[in-house]
């Protein structure tokens, strides 16, 4: 061997970003251009290139247009994760945005907003004011949008300044994409801020109006979602803006339509000539119709849209109701729109064409679809008193057919049709009762005892048919029970004779004893007293005429109504929810450190990463999409590491959440085990040990800062494990100064949140602070810890105990290189652990030991340890009911007689 | 080495461009010299954050000319330019008597950077139009240049309002690039 083999260790190799970094510096534009793009390809497979941050901004000031670009695309990819070194990229920014060029200044002012790093955003608020201000339409634009982005990023600087006032200026601009643009880019700033900002005066409400015949058809959306939001004075200024508006309504972009319609809708409010009105509904029909002829998802779409308009205006689409009609093809989704739609259309003049679509659809193999329909034509029959009756007869046809679930929805709505018209239609009963056995759904079942119970005067055979269902009285569903209660009382009451009574006995009996339902059991003791005390009032109680229903299925609130149609085209409309009850707005509030703990304590990132939608498509919308910015739950899990994969969710789930730090408590002892070394936690190392002292389990940890910053704000968190341990309070550790330590005793609870499977001792552990990422560990602790003090068992009982468990509950194992000296000193040494002594015996030469100890939940262990003092061997043998906790009490065993 | 010395020898004898760093405490004139140098007139500048780059042909080189920023926040950045740099122009405030200090003091840390020890300094003492401003004998000591042993050095005073002195030291550096690598 000689030194010349030190080459071998040495590689001429220098790998991908290396070279990359030299072909960025090449003295050649060319090669600089080509190094730019590979960045940037390395970039897009998911390569980390941040290294080569400063390379690729020193190309940043280059005349040539593409290589610019590509730099800019790397900045905005990579100034969040080297945010010291984006301050480099400010003066060619700054240059940029005084360039001759428009659309080198438009790109740096867009650029700039994108980036979204605090410490430079100062340093951009000249450049974005000038090109605020700029001759170039394109730059104007594109400045306004970057004001709302920057509002994102800090608030209080866009007010500080000015930044609203201008936005508010380019309204009034003479191009109509500039006052798109700042329309939409105050929407957005309105949208995230408690406090009015952008209110639409009359004066606003003309330069708008003007600029929407010739804007772009985003444009226009964005104008109209802003316009919706205008109060109009009067019913002059109402029509007036409808006028304005109703050419809209041709456009081919269905957003741009809906958009038109929702604000004829709001206006139409104020609108008192009745001629206006209908000339408005007729119009808007029309385009609301063309909406039904695109893809199926706009279908859906502008038929949930649709939905809320024909409840506000069923006018408007009163003719039409062909064009809701089911295509054999149309997605089932669209499908069950249409039926609801054209249930709300349904008048008498139609009824007859639709009750043949109807039987139609009730055909059909799709079985949900089906049921629809079927219910459709009940809902039909409740709505349209005159078609009340063919309603029945087909609903009667469709029972003939005999298919099981069209039988049960069929009888399901009969059902209420007998509600909403009393003895009139009861001579179908007969019929009904025919399908009595097939009935398997619980709905269908209650219905159709409420039917037996409610005629049960005209029923002969009415106590036979409810004696049937009574035998499986306990294992039926609450529903199916309550019926069954209830129709028995009727009958009773009805037919006071000798059956019934019977019945009622088993069922009051069933009903209040054999049951854990308290509704039921509640509803049981009424009868029962009202029957026991005076049967002429539970008459009149339980036979009382009741209220007439009418169809209110799927009939929404009319203040909700009205919520939802201001937000026609958004999310909302879609879901048929307030956009309150499925997003959180961002308010601009000043942002606490707390606020925002949640998602630094999920990512590690000391910025929130739920910011919502990028800026770049800012307010309201297509129709599929909202125009608020949707908070992202666990937005950045991928900056979790793997190898405990939930973790992440069960620190959100917890009620004992992450809590912060306050005073420190010492501690000190023996050295702990390292649990996450310094290589892994970015030079913090944390050992740590489960202890058991004064019958309480604790959590020694220690800290030591290897970091060259303090370190503070340190939590805890225990995933789910097998005994439920939880931190008992906040991790208390003052801030680490770089190389200092900290050790401190965390008092541990058991909670409920018990992981289920197999014990083990297995913690998973995440630790974090204000400074670094989440860490994540795993400690292995020892049963013994675990060894209650209440371990202590009475020579009696452990020999009940020891005789009650079976044989198979008994397990032994050898410990070969056990030495046992003393048996004093192992009692001692053992009890000290909670393993208690009981009694012991001499076999042979052999000495056995009876000891007892109890775990949590008050799983007991019986030992037997057999051993000959001063010979190395030793056995144990234990019975627990708990075998699954055995393996884990033999390792915990092993190391206390070691 | 001998790689290194090639390309240094092409970069001043090819058609490749000199990269020279100029350096100095902010608010020196480092970018009004700059752009003196590049279009020969005076522009309004402000505070540099992050850096400029222009091209400035003299003398039959082409010098790639890196204005960075001085203010303190940029000045722990220098150092990402300092790679394959051949020469420095280090930019002082003459009238700014107070601060000579830590000019001296960033001055020398640069000096003893690896990456720059073949680089060849030049020093602009600037604002020579001001009332109060130091001669370049003064410069020369407060910024204690006759420490320099292993390099080549040259002071000029300098008016960058004025246009006075830059092409002087531009013509010093270009022969010092020169001889220094044939």
């Amino acid at each position: 061997m000689s030194g010349h083999d030190s080459k071998y260790f040495s590689t001429t190799k220098k790998g991908e970003i290396p070279e990359l970094k030299e072909e960025l510096n090449s003295q050649y534009k060319d090669k600089r251009k080509d190094a730019v793009k590979k960045v940037i390809a390395a970039m897009t497979v998911g390569k980390d290139v941040s290294s080569l941050f400063t390379d690729v901004v020193n190309c940043m000031q280059t005349e040539n247009l593409e290589l610019k670009k590509l730099v800019y695309l790397y900045l905005i990819n990579y100034a969040k994760s080297q945010p010291d070194l984006a301050i480099l990229a400010v003066n060619t920014f700054v240059k940029d945005s005084q360039d001759p060029n428009p659309l080198i200044r438009a790109l740096a002012v867009r650029t700039m907003g994108c980036i979204r790093v605090d410490k430079i955003t100062e340093y951009l608020c000249d450049p974005l004011q000038r090109c605020l201000k700029d001759d170039d339409p394109y730059v104007r634009k594109t400045a306004a949008i970057c004001v709302a982005k920057l509002y994102d990023i800090n608030a209080e600087l866009v007010e500080d300044r000015g930044f609203l006032e201008a936005l508010k200026d380019l309204i009034s601009d003479n191009n109509p994409m500039v006052v798109a643009n700042a329309v939409a880019a105050l929407a957005e700033i309105q949208d995230s801020s408690a406090r009015p900002i952008f209110e639409i005066t009359s004066h606003t409400l003309t330069k708008l109006l003007t600029a929407l015949n010739e804007c772009t058809e985003w444009g226009q959306v964005f104008i109209l979602d802003s316009l919706s939001r205008y109060k109009a004075t009067d019913a002059r200024d109402a029509e007036n803006i409808v006028e304005r508006i109703t050419p809209r309504l041709q456009h081919a972009n269905c957003a741009v339509v809906l958009s038109a319609v929702k604000i004829i809708l709001l206006q139409m409010e104020l609108i008192t000539s009745t001629d206006v009105v209908r000339n408005l509904c007729k119009k808007m029909a029309p385009p609301l119709v063309t909406l039904l002829s695109a893809e199926p998802e706009i279908q859906y779409v502008a038929l949930r849209n649709i939905n809320l308009i024909v409840q506000k205006r069923p006018t408007i689409l009163a003719h039409e109701i062909k064009v809701f009609f089911c295509k054999y093809n149309d997605p089932i989704y669209v499908k069950m729109e249409k039926l609801e739609i054209m249930i709300k259309l349904a008048s008498d003049r139609n009824i007859d064409q639709v009750l043949l679509e109807f039987k139609e659809y009730a055909t059909e193999v799709d079985v949900d679809f089906v049921r629809k329909a079927v219910r459709a034509i009940g809902r039909c029959a409740i709505k349209l008193e005159r078609a009340a009756e063919r309603c029945i007869s087909v609903l009667l046809e469709l029972i003939k057919i005999k298919v099981n679930y069209v039988v049960q929805e069929a009888i399901i709505v009969i059902k209420d049709i007998f509600r909403r018209y009393p003895n009139t239609y009861e001579s179908i009963i007969a019929t009904l009762c025919e399908s009595l056995d097939t009935l398997d759904e619980p709905e269908a079942k209650a219905s159709m005892i409420w039917i037996i119970g409610e005629y049960a005067e005209r029923i002969d055979n009415a106590d036979e048919l409810l004696e049937s269902f009574l035998d499986t009285f306990p294992e039926e569903p609450a529903l199916v029970q309550l019926q069954l209660l209830t129709a028995t009382v009727k009958l009773f009451l009805k037919k006071p004779t000798e059956g019934p009574q019977q019945m009622i006995q088993a069922v009051l009996n069933n009903a209040t004893v054999e049951t854990d339902n308290p509704d039921l059991r509640d509803r049981a003791y009424i009868y029962w007293r009202l029957l026991s005390t005076d049967p002429e009032a539970a008459k009149d109680v339980v036979l009382a005429e009741k209220p007439v229903i009418s169809d209110d299925s799927n009939q929404l609130d009319s203040s909700l109504l009205d919520e939802l149609l201001a937000n026609i085209s958004t999310l909302s409309s879609v879901y048929h929810k307030p956009p309150e009850a499925f997003v959180s707005r961002v308010k601009a509030a000043p942002r606490a450190d707390d606020e925002e703990f949640a998602d630094a304590g999920e990512t590690g990132y000391s910025e929130s990463p739920s910011q919502g939608v990028d800026g770049a498509s800012p307010s309201s919308s297509t129709g599929t999409s909202s125009n608020v910015p949707v908070k992202q739950p666990a937005a950045a899990a991928p900056a979790v590491p793997a190898p405990i994969p939930d973790l992440l969710g069960d620190l959100m789930g917890l009620d004992n959440a992450l809590v912060p730090v306050d005073e420190p408590t010492a501690s000190s002892g023996p050295p702990l085990p390292v649990v996450l070394p310094p290589t892994t936690g970015q030079g913090l190392q944390i050992s740590a040990q489960l202890v058991r002292r004064d019958g309480q389990i604790y959590y020694d940890i220690s800290f030591e800062n290897g970091t060259q910053s303090v370190l503070d704000g340190f939590m805890i968190q225990f995933n789910k494990n097998t005994f439920g341990l939880a931190a008992g309070g906040p991790l208390q550790v003052p801030p680490l100064q770089p190389g200092a330590s900290s050790r401190t005793l965390l008092a541990m609870v058991f909670s409920q949140n018990v992981s289920p499977g197999a014990p083990n001792l297995l913690l998973q552990v995440a630790v974090k602070n204000n400074q670094q990422p989440v860490w994540y560990f795993s400690d292995k602790g020892s049963l013994h810890v675990f060894f209650g003090e209440d371990g202590k068992m009475e020579r009696t009982s452990f020999l009940e105990a020891w005789k009650s468990l079976p044989d198979d509950n008994e397990f032994s194992k050898e410990y070969p290189n056990s030495v046992i000296s003393s048996i004093d000193a192992t009692i001692e040494h053992l009890a000290a652990s909670n393993v208690f002594f009981i009694a012991k015996r001499r076999n042979a030469n052999m000495d056995v030991l009876y000891l007892s100890a109890k775990i949590p939940r008050g799983i007991p262990f019986l030992i037997e340890l057999t051993a000959a003092v001063g010979a190395p061997g030793a056995k144990c043998a234990v019975k627990t009911p708990n075998r699954e906790f055995v393996p884990l009490f033999f390792e915990a065993m092993e190391s206390l007689i070691k | 080495m001998g790689i290194v010395f090639t390309r240094l020898f092409s970069s001043v004898f090819g058609n490749r461009e000199a990269r020279i760093l100029v350096l100095g405490l902010d608010n020196a004139g480092k970018t009004t010299i700059l752009y003196r140098l590049q279009m020969g007139e005076v522009v309004s500048t402000i505070p540099t954050i992050g850096f400029n780059v222009e091209t400035v042909q003299y003398n039959n080189i082409k010098f790639q000319v890196w204005d960075l920023g001085g203010q303190t926040s940029i000045r722990p950045y220098w150092r990402c330019y300092f790679p394959n740099t051949q020469a420095i122009i280090y930019v002082v405030d003459s009238s700014d008597t107070d601060r000579l200090v830590t000019a001296k003091e960033e001055f020398h840390s640069i000096l003893e950077e690896d990456e720059l020890k073949g680089a060849v300094v030049l020093v602009y003492a600037n604002k020579q139009d001001l009332p109060g401003a130091l001669d370049d004998a003064a410069i020369t000591e407060s910024l204690e240049l006759h420490k320099i042993k292993s390099r080549q050095w040259a002071i000029f005073k300098t008016s960058a309002i004025k246009g006075e002195g830059l092409f002087e030291g531009l013509n010093w550096l270009s022969n010092a690039l020169k001889s220094g690598s044939s």
